[in-house]
C-alpha cells in the first residue's frame, strides 16, 4: 500500500559522494553562515525541534541556523516575489503544495538538490510517494524533509472502530450531535477531509486521479455534495459555522466541545497525549481507503545569499541522527529516510488526488455551503 | 537672519511631516499595483463569490456598530465618572483593561463564556458569530474611548459647561448629552474612524470568533492576497479595490452620524421634549468594575494555562466540587515553561521594547510637529489625511514598503522596524493630540507673550506642559500600537529583528494553550506599565481645563474658573 505514486524512473537517487569535492567545497564555504529558515512557528514541538537542530548544525557545522516564525507560509512567496530575484532574506523554507508549484513556475527556486546533497540518496522513494508534490513533480527544485498522512484524532468511546468511512462517520455524527467538524476549506486539512469523503463515497473512482473533466466532476461530485447535505446539520454549529484551521479544531477538542480532531501528523494523538493536552482516552483514526499521504519538504531560493550554507542544513535534516530525533522526539512526524522507514509508524498510503479537484472541491464547496 | 532660519525650520519641518504622511498612500500605491495583467474581467468571479454582499455587509454593519456603541457606552462611562468627584482619577484603571490585545481578548471571551466554556455554563454566546465578534470589540474599544475622552476632556471647560447649564435648570445628564457631548463627538472623530477602520480590516479575532459561514470580508480578502493559485491574485485585487470603497464608505457614514447626532441634540435642548436616557446611566458605573473583573478572570485563565494547568485532564471530569478543583489546580501547577521559555523571550522582549520606545516618542514628536506647523499656517488639513496609516488596508500598503525597501537594499536592522511602525504611531498619536491641542486655552499663551517670552519659549514652556497630560496618554498608545505590530515586523525585518509580537502571533497559530497563554501575558506586559506610569504621570500635570489639583507643580490646576 505505501509504494504508491512512487515514480519508477527516479527510484535511485544519483547524488555527490559525501567525500567529494564539491561536497568538501560546500562545507568550507558553509562555514560561518548564517540560514534564515521560514517555518511555520505556531507548533512547539517544530519549534523545539528546530531549537535542538540550531544547537546540532552549530556544533557539527559551524553554521548558524535562525528559524523565522511565520504563521502562514505564504509568507515566504509573497517575499521571493517582491524581492523579484534580487538577494533574497530567506536562505530555507518550508514549502509545498500550491506555494512550490507557483515558486517552480516562477523560476524562484534552485535547482538540482537531490544530486548536489548527499543525504538524498538514503530518501525513502520506493515505499513513500515523496517525487511529485500535489501533482508537480519536484524534479530537485525541494527536498521531502517529512510525511503528513490525513488522520483523525478521537475520542476512543465515539469512534469505536480503528477505521471510519463516510457512512461510519454519518452515523456518529447522528448519535453524537455537534461534536464533529472539519476547518472550513479551503483550509487545507478541511479540504483534504472533504478528500477523503469523495474518495470513499466513489469507491476511490480512477478519474479523481487524472485532471478533473466537465464529465468526471458531473459524475462524482454530486454524491459528495448530497452526503454533506445530510451531514451538515448534525455537524458543530449545524454547520453553520466551522473552525478557521486544524489547531483551532484542536483547541476545542481539547476543551471536549467537539469529540474529533483532524491532523496530518500520524504521531501527534501520541505526543498530544504524552504531554498531557489531550484527553488519555484519545486515539488515531484514519479512512477505510486509507490515509491520504504527501510531504512537506524543504527549499532554497535561487536567490538566497547562503545557498552552501543551506544544502548543509538541508543535508543534515536528511541524516539519520535528524531523522531520528525528528519522529521519536517532541515532533512525532515520520522519516523519508530508507533506512528509519517504519510500516508501524505509518498508516496505509493513499495517493493524493490530481491537483485539478482540489480547487475544484474547495470553489464548489464555497459556492454551496461557504456564503 | 533669524527669520531666514525659522523659514528653513519650518520648511524641513513640513518636510519631514509629509514624508512621514505620504509613505501610507506610497506604500498602498505600490502594494496595490496591478501586478499581472488585472482584466477588468476578472471582475466578474469576484462578483459572483458566493456570500459577498452578506460577508460585505455584516463586515460594514460589525465595524460601524460596535464603533457607535462603544462611542456611547464609553460616553456615559464618562459621565458617571466625570460628574463624581471620588471616582475622577479612573484613568489608571483603564491600564489593564487597555493593554490585553484584542486577540486576547477574544480568546479569553470565548473561553470564559462560550459552550465547552470553563465554566460549563452556556451562555448562548456562539462561539463564532457576529455578537461574539461585536462584544469582544467593544470591550476593547471602551476603554480606548474612555482614554481618548480623557485627553480632550482635560482641554474643555465641562465644568463650566456644566455649572451654565445647570443655572438654566437642567439636570444633570441632560447638561451632558446637550452640552458635553456635541463638542466631545466632534474631537473622536478620529477616534471612530480608527475603530471602524480596524474593525473593518481585522483578521486574526475575525479568524477566531468572527462567523464564517459566510466569512468576514477581511479574511476573505486575506485568503485571496496569501494565495498564489492560479486567480486569487486578482480576486485580491478586487477585493482590496472595495475594502478601500468600504473605508470611504464609513468615513461617510460617521460624518453623517456626526450631523445626525449634534441635530438631535440641539433638537432635544430647544424641543425640551422627554429625554429618559440619563435614567439608566447609572447603570454605566458598574461597567468599569465589571469591566476589571473581567479582565481579571481572563487574566487568571491565562496565567493558569500558562503554569500548566489545563482543563482536558482526565481526572478533572471527576471534580464535583471547587475544594478538589483547589487541591487539582494548586498540585499541578508549575513554572517550568516560564523558565523554559525565558532563553527564547528575554531578546524579543527587549526588542520590543526599544522599538517601542523610539517608534513611540518619534511618533508623538512628529504628531506635535504636524500639530505645529498647521496651527501656525492656522488651517488643518481633513482629519482622514493624517490618519491614513490606520484607515488604509495594512496588508497591501506594507506590501508596498516591503517592495521599496528590497529596491533600497538597506538591510534589516531595528531602524527600518521603527521606520515602519512610525506611520501608526505617527497616527495614532495624532488622534489622540489633535483635539487637546487645538482647544488648549489661549489666554495662557497670551499671557506668556506679555510676558516676553518668545513663542519657541512659549511652546515650550506653556502650551508643551499643558499638553503634558495628553501627551503621556499619546505616548502610551502609541507605544502599544507599536509592540503590537506584527505585519511591518515580519515583512521589513525579514526575521532578523524577533519581537514579542512576532513570536506571540505565530504561537497563537498552533494549539498549544500554555505557549500561547504565556505570549499573550508576555506581551500585554509592556503595553501595561506604559498605560500604568502615563496614567499615573498624567495626574501629576493637569491639563488647562483638568479639574482637582492632584501634584503640586501643575500649571493649569486651579479650581474651576470663572469666566
Amino acid at each position: 500500500m505505501a509504494t504508491v505514486n512512487a515514480n519508477q524512473a527516479s527510484k535511485s537517487v544519483v547524488t555527490v559522494e559525501e567525500n567529494s569535492t564539491q561536497w568538501q567545497q560546500t562545507l568550507k564555504a558553509a562555514k560561518g553562515q548564517s540560514v534564515y529558515f521560514y517555518a511555520w512557528g505556531g507548533s512547539k514541538a517544530v519549534n523545539e525541534y528546530l531549537r535542538w537542530a540550531t544547537r546540532e548544525i552549530a556544533q557539527q557545522y559551524r553554521i548558524r541556523l535562525i528559524h523565522v516564525k511565520v504563521t502562514d507560509p505564504s509568507e515566504p512567496v509573497s517575499r521571493l516575489k517582491a524581492e523579484n530575484g534580487r538577494s533574497s532574506a530567506i536562505d530555507l523554507m518550508w514549502v509545498n503544495g500550491e506555494n512550490f508549484a507557483y515558486l517552480k513556475q516562477q523560476d524562484f527556486l534552485l535547482g538540482n538538490l537531490w544530486s548536489d546533497i548527499p543525504n538524498s540518496a538514503f530518501l525513502a522513494v520506493d515505499k513513500l510517494p515523496i517525487t511529485v508534490d500535489f501533482g508537480e513533480p519536484m524534479d530537485g527544485f525541494e527536498v521531502p524533509w517529512g510525511i503528513g498522512q490525513f488522520n483523525l484524532i478521537t475520542e476512543n468511546s465515539v469512534y469505536q472502530q480503528a477505521q471510519v468511512s463516510a457512512k461510519s462517520l454519518l452515523q456518529i455524527a447522528k448519535h453524537n450531535p455537534k461534536k464533529m467538524t472539519y476547518p472550513r476549506p479551503p483550509e487545507f486539512h478541511g479540504t483534504t477531509f472533504l478528500k477523503q469523503l469523495l474518495v470513499d463515497l466513489t469507491d476511490a473512482d480512477s478519474h479523481l486521479y487524472q485532471l478533473a473533466t466537465k464529465q468526471s466532476q458531473e459524475e462524482l461530485l454530486p454524491v459528495l455534495w448530497q452526503y454533506l447535505d445530510q451531514l451538515h446539520p448534525h455537524l458543530w454549529q449545524q454547520g453553520k459555522a466551522f473552525p478557521s484551521s486544524a489547531a483551532e479544531q484542536l483547541l476545542l477538542y481539547q476543551q471536549k466541545t467537539l469529540s474529533m480532531a483532524v491532523s496530518f501528523n500520524p504521531n501527534q494523538w501520541l505526543k498530544e497525549k504524552s504531554t498531557q493536552q489531550i484527553s488519555e482516552s484519545s486515539v488515531r483514526r484514519y479512512f477505510t481507503d486509507g490515509a491520504i499521504t504527501n510531504s512537506h519538504n524543504l527549499a532554497i531560493p535561487k536567490s538566497a545569499p547562503s545557498p552552501e550554507a543551506a544544502k548543509v542544513v538541508i543535508n543534515f535534516m536528511l541524516s539519520e541522527k535528524a531523522q531520528k530525533e525528528k519522529f521519536t522526539g517532541v515532533w512525532g512526524d515520520p522519516s523519508v529516510i530508507t533506512s528509519l522507514f517504519d510500516e508501524k509508524a505509518t498508516m496505509a498510503a493513499h495517493p493524493e488526488l490530481h491537483s485539478s479537484w482540489h480547487v475544484l472541491i474547495e470553489d464548489a464547496w464555497q459556492q454551496r455551503y461557504g456564503g | 537672519m533669524a527669520a531666514t532660519i525659522r523659514r528653513i525650520g519650518l520648511a524641513s519641518g513640513w518636510v519631514l511631516v509629509s514624508l512621514i504622511s505620504l509613505l501610507p498612500i506610497l506604500g498602498i500605491v505600490v502594494g496595490l499595483w496591478p501586478p499581472e495583467q488585472i482584466r477588468f474581467a476578472d471582475i466578474e468571479p469576484f462578483l459572483a463569490y458566493r456570500g459577498l454582499s452578506v460577508s460585505v455587509l455584516m463586515t460594514l454593519f460589525s465595524a460601524i456598530f460596535s464603533t457607535l456603541i462603544s462611542l456611547y457606552i464609553a460616553f456615559m462611562v464618562f459621565s458617571q465618572y466625570h460628574l463624581s468627584s471620588r471616582l475622577q482619577s479612573f484613568e489608571k484603571y483603564l491600564a489593564p483593561l487597555l493593554s490585553l490585545p484584542h486577540l486576547a481578548i477574544a480568546l479569553g471571551l470565548v473561553f470564559l463564556f462560550s459552550d465547552g466554556s470553563l465554566f460549563f455554563v452556556d451562555s448562548g454566546l456562539p462561539r463564532k458569530g457576529l455578537p461574539t465578534l461585536i462584544i469582544a470589540i467593544v470591550i476593547k474599544e471602551v476603554p480606548f474611548f474612555l482614554l481618548i475622552f480623557s485627553a480632550i476632556g482635560r482641554q474643555l471647560p465641562i465644568k463650566y459647561w456644566l455649572l451654565q447649564g445647570k443655572a438654566l435648570g437642567y439636570q444633570d445628564y441632560r447638561c451632558w448629552w446637550f452640552l458635553v457631548f456635541p463638542p466631545l463627538l466632534k474631537q473622536s472623530r478620529l477616534a471612530l474612524l480608527a475603530a471602524t477602520a480596524y474593525t473593518l480590516s481585522v483578521v486574526d479575532v475575525s479568524l477566531l470568533v468572527g462567523p464564517n459561514v459566510p466569512e468576514l470580508f477581511a479574511v476573505s480578502v486575506y485568503r485571496w492576497q496569501t494565495s498564489f493559485a492560479a486567480g486569487d491574485q486578482a480576486l485580491a485585487f478586487w477585493a482590496n479595490a472595495l475594502l478601500l470603497v468600504l473605508l470611504a464608505v464609513s468615513v461617510l457614514i460617521l460624518y453623517a452620524h456626526e450631523k445626525l447626532a449634534h441635530a438631535g441634540c440641539k433638537a432635544l435642548a430647544t424641543k425640551g421634549s422627554r429625554f429618559h436616557i440619563g435614567i439608566i446611566s447609572p447603570v454605566f458605573k458598574a461597567w468599569l468594575p465589571m469591566l476589571g473583573l473581567l479582565t481579571a478572570m481572563m487574566v487568571v485563565v491565562f496565567a493558569l494555562w500558562s503554569f500548566g494547568f489545563n482543563l482536558h485532564r482526565d481526572n478533572f471530569d471527576s471534580f464535583d466540587s471547587f475544594d478538589n478543583f483547589d487541591s487539582f489546580a494548586l498540585t499541578q501547577l508549575t513554572t517550568t515553561l516560564w523558565q523554559d521559555e525565558w532563553l527564547f523571550y528575554a531578546l524579543p522582549l527587549q526588542n520590543s521594547l526599544l522599538i517601542g520606545l523610539f517608534a513611540g516618542l518619534l511618533g508623538v514628536a512628529f504628531a506635535l510637529l504636524a500639530l505645529e506647523l498647521q496651527r501656525q499656517k492656522g488651517k488643518y488639513w481633513p482629519d482622514y489625511y493624517w490618519l491614513l496609516a490606520i484607515i488604509l488596508p495594512q496588508l497591501s500598503m506594507v506590501l508596498g514598503w516591503q517592495i521599496m525597501h528590497i529596491w533600497s537594499q538597506g538591510g534589516y536592522h531595528s531602524g527600518w522596524i521603527v521606520l515602519s511602525h512610525l506611520p501608526f504611531t505617527f497616527a495614532y498619536a495624532y488622534l489622540v493630540l489633535k483635539g487637546p491641542y487645538e482647544s488648549v486655552e489661549p489666554r495662557y499663551e497670551l499671557l506668556a507673550a506679555s510676558f516676553g517670552y518668545s513663542s519657541w519659549q512659549s511652546w515650550w514652556q506653556v502650551r508643551f506642559r499643558l499638553l503634558l497630560p495628553a501627551i503621556f496618554t499619546a505616548f502610551a498608545i502609541a507605544f502599544s500600537v507599536s509592540i503590537a505590530q506584527y505585519i511591518p515586523t515580519l515583512m521589513i525585518g525579514a526575521g532578523r529583528v524577533m519581537t514579542i509580537t512576532t513570536e506571540a502571533v505565530a504561537i497563537g497559530t498552533g494549539s498549544q494553550q500554555d505557549l500561547i497563554a504565556l505570549y499573550v501575558l508576555l506581551q500585554s506586559a509592556l503595553p501595561f506599565m506604559a498605560f500604568f506610569v502615563a496614567a499615573l504621570l498624567a495626574r501629576r500635570f493637569r491639563g488647562s481645563m483638568g479639574g482637582d489639583n492632584m501634584g503640586g507643580d501643575n500649571m493649569g490646576g486651579d479650581d474651576v474658573r470663572h469666566y
